[in-house]
């Protein structure tokens, strides 16, 4: 039995009449370049689309967990107050051309929305309604390190629909049912043949020998648990500034605050849910006074934890996706790829010098 | 022009030489200085305290970060000594800014001069990486490297030029003190180069084209400018005068302030902060190089350098007597800001 060939084509001229014909039931998000910045927005046509990006600088997971989000609107009018729940959950969205590394941090995303007792409706209805349509890295950066993580350029698995920039053309696999679905349901796509999959087999052989950083991350949890109280972290702390650029822009990290706000004036109020990060001290504040968290040490070592020690305890999964941004936007270069290092090289004496109190 | 690298070079032995003396000779515990970054673009505070330590300490003009920010109270206990309550004494290479925040935070008894060598230099200038960064786009960059009067960057398949006085920071351009200001009271505590200040210029004219806007031109120009601002307040933490143990935007019993990253509670959380900074921002341009959106805030910190120059005649971090403007009050205050505007 021949197995039906899934892979297609599509020509870039071809990119608005996908939009306009094809997925316009969606609403559909796509790197564009804003004030300078290459961001995740809506877009109804390939104009301002920038597949080409190297990646972008905030990432996609602000899609669907976006930095500001109202949970529910109300409003007291005489001896009643009228709820307004958030009602942009059911829309059916498209990410477009999201990069292999973002696209696992939805993985990871949902991982950490969904687990244990409480679920978190909103993230996951959103996430459900999402189709990711991926695309394959061919110049990963300098400051790169997926394949250390278990990434790769061209990884496909976490997309629904995976994209291969061929330069006058796309290909396009299908990868899970409703990518399949969707794809089947485009009549005016051609077949891909041998040569566009040689090409992006080439693409991407070549994509993973561009990545220079290799980390060895061999134990790493267990490496970083046993030296909690190791004074590397004091080292390792002394040049961060305490801003919370490696977390905003991070694609894994999925932190928040809930805050209400009243308008008194006007009868009426919001309860919305904002980014917020371990690296800020009030993240940790108790209504005490107590923070546990209280120095800048117990603050970046708690990221680093979270993402190689907490995360594979606790799901089995690095909740990293080596997409370098903390690397690239960090301030003061305190680079995340030196700091595991320096714990994987840890000597028997140095893993003896505890931090003072 | 003399060529940048020369130049660089020049200092890097300098800092190097003047560092190696402070530590052999136990006059310093720690000298905080700059040393290469992992990346193109990238430059890393480093903190050496061993002699063969030393080479690590470099001069270029990506060195952006105002090193006294390691010195206010927020950061200071993981560089005091930990057993006893001295002060470590530290040596900060130190160019025209740095020395200036180091004047400043002591007239406002953040810091004790009698702890801190300031490793002088003659800066010259700092690079505006993000505008680079905005030119080459969606191109990775492989190098940067400055000659003769240009900045050279290269990628896998292109080399682009820049030319260096163009491609400084807004705040570089207009600088007038490149090194530690020759103080009678900061004379003990200079090593290498100082600069005569007695004879400052200023002038204003790189704003006034901003000024002569229509008052809802300016306000849009602020609105555009802090559109992408995420809030991770970056430029207040790199900020040396950001030392407030709670800044108001964190106060949360009760809230002050929105804490979205809506346009409203972004430009109310920026401006505020400029007015806390007036009198005090020795215009080191950090905030705008650290921010990883991009934003660039030099206009807002001029107008304010400008404002408390014309009705106070005061220049902060250029004088260790006067009284600071915004911590004292005097009838002949230039208070006009308080009545109407006539005609």
């Amino acid at each position: 039995m021949v197995e039906k060939k899934l892979e297609k084509i599509i020509f870039k001229q071809d990119l608005d009449r996908l939009f306009e014909e094809s997925l316009k039931d969606f609403t559909v998000y796509g790197p564009i370049e804003k004030k300078g910045n290459i961001v995740f927005e809506k877009i109804d046509k390939s104009d301002n689309l920038k597949l080409n990006y190297l990646n972008s600088k905030i990432p996609p997971k602000s899609v669907i967990f976006p930095q500001t989000e109202t949970l529910f609107e109300y409003e007291k009018k005489d001896d009643e107050i009228i709820f307004k729940e958030s009602n942009n959950v059911g829309k059916k969205r498209i990410i477009f051309g999201i990069r292999p590394c973002d696209a696992h941090s939805f993985t990871l995303l949902e991982t950490f929305f969904s687990f244990g007792k409480f679920e978190d409706d909103l993230f996951l209805k959103k996430r459900e309604n999402t189709i990711l349509i991926g695309i394959g890295c061919n110049t990963p950066k300098n400051t790169c390190f997926c394949t250390s993580v278990n990434g790769h350029p061209f990884k496909d698995d976490d997309v629904d629909i995976f994209l291969v920039d061929l330069t006058e053309k796309y290909l396009v696999t299908p990868i899970s049912d409703r990518g399949k679905e969707l794809i089947e349901g485009i009549s005016w796509l051609n077949n891909a043949n041998k040569n566009d999959l040689k090409k992006s087999v080439e693409l991407a052989n070549n994509a993973e020998s561009a990545i220079e950083t290799n980390l060895n991350l061999d134990n790493i949890s267990e490496k970083l648990d046993n030296n909690f109280y190791n004074s590397l972290w004091k080292e390792i702390s002394e040049v961060c500034i305490g801003c919370g650029t490696c977390a905003f822009l991070c694609p894994t990290c999925h932190c928040f605050d809930v805050i209400d706000e009243e308008d008194h004036y006007n009868n009426r109020g919001r309860r919305v849910r904002i980014w917020d990060t371990c690296q800020f001290p009030l993240y940790t504040l108790h209504t005490s006074g107590h923070n546990p968290r209280s120095s800048r040490i117990q603050r970046c070592r708690n990221r680093i934890l979270h993402k190689f020690c907490y995360y594979p305890q606790n799901y089995d999964l690095i909740g990293c996706v080596g997409c370098g941004r903390c690397i690239q936007y960090c301030p003061v270069n305190n680079d995340i790829r030196v700091i595991l290092d320096k714990f994987q090289k840890l000597s028997e004496e140095e893993e003896e010098k505890l931090l003072v109190a | 022009m003399e060529d940048l690298q020369n130049q660089n070079q020049k200092i890097t032995d300098k800092i190097r030489e003047i560092s190696t003396q402070l530590l052999e000779e136990k006059e310093v515990d720690l000298i905080i200085g700059y040393s290469d970054g992992t990346f193109p673009l990238s430059n890393l505070p480093v903190f050496i305290r061993e002699v063969d330590e030393v080479e690590k300490l470099i001069w270029n003009n990506l060195c952006y970060v105002n090193l006294a920010s390691y010195l206010t109270s927020n950061i200071s206990r993981f560089i005091r000594k930990e057993e006893s309550e001295e002060n470590l004494k530290i040596g900060l290479v130190a160019k025209g800014c740095v020395a200036r925040t180091i004047i400043q935070l002591s007239l406002e008894n953040q810091i004790d001069l009698n702890d801190i060598i300031l490793i002088g230099i003659n800066c010259n200038g700092i690079i505006n990486r993000k505008r680079i960064e905005k030119e080459i786009g969606e191109r990775e960059i492989t190098n940067l490297s400055v000659k003769g009067g240009d900045i050279i960057v290269e990628g896998k398949d292109f080399e682009e030029e820049f030319p260096f006085d163009e491609y400084l920071m807004e705040l570089c351009k207009v600088c007038k003190i490149k090194a530690p200001p020759q103080l009678p009271e900061l004379s003990e505590n200079i090593r290498g180069d100082s600069q005569d200040i007695s004879d400052l210029h200023l002038n204003f004219d790189d704003i006034k084209e901003f000024e002569e806007k229509s008052p809802e031109e300016r306000w849009e120009y602020i609105n555009d400018l802090l559109q992408s601002c995420t809030r991770c307040y970056a430029c207040r933490e790199v900020c040396p005068f950001c030392y407030c143990n709670l800044c108001f935007v964190d106060q949360n019993m009760p809230q002050w302030f929105g804490k979205t990253a809506e346009i409203p509670d972004i430009i109310s959380f920026h401006l505020i902060r400029a007015l806390h900074l007036a009198g005090r921002c020795v215009g080191c341009g950090s905030c705008s190089s650290v921010c990883p959106v991009g934003i660039d805030l030099s206009l807002i910190n001029r107008k304010i350098e400008e404002i408390v120059k014309e009705r106070f005649n005061f220049v902060s971090g250029a004088d260790l007597t006067t009284i600071l403007p915004m911590n004292t009050h005097d009838m002949d205050d230039n208070q006009n800001f308080m009545l109407e505007e006539e005609g």
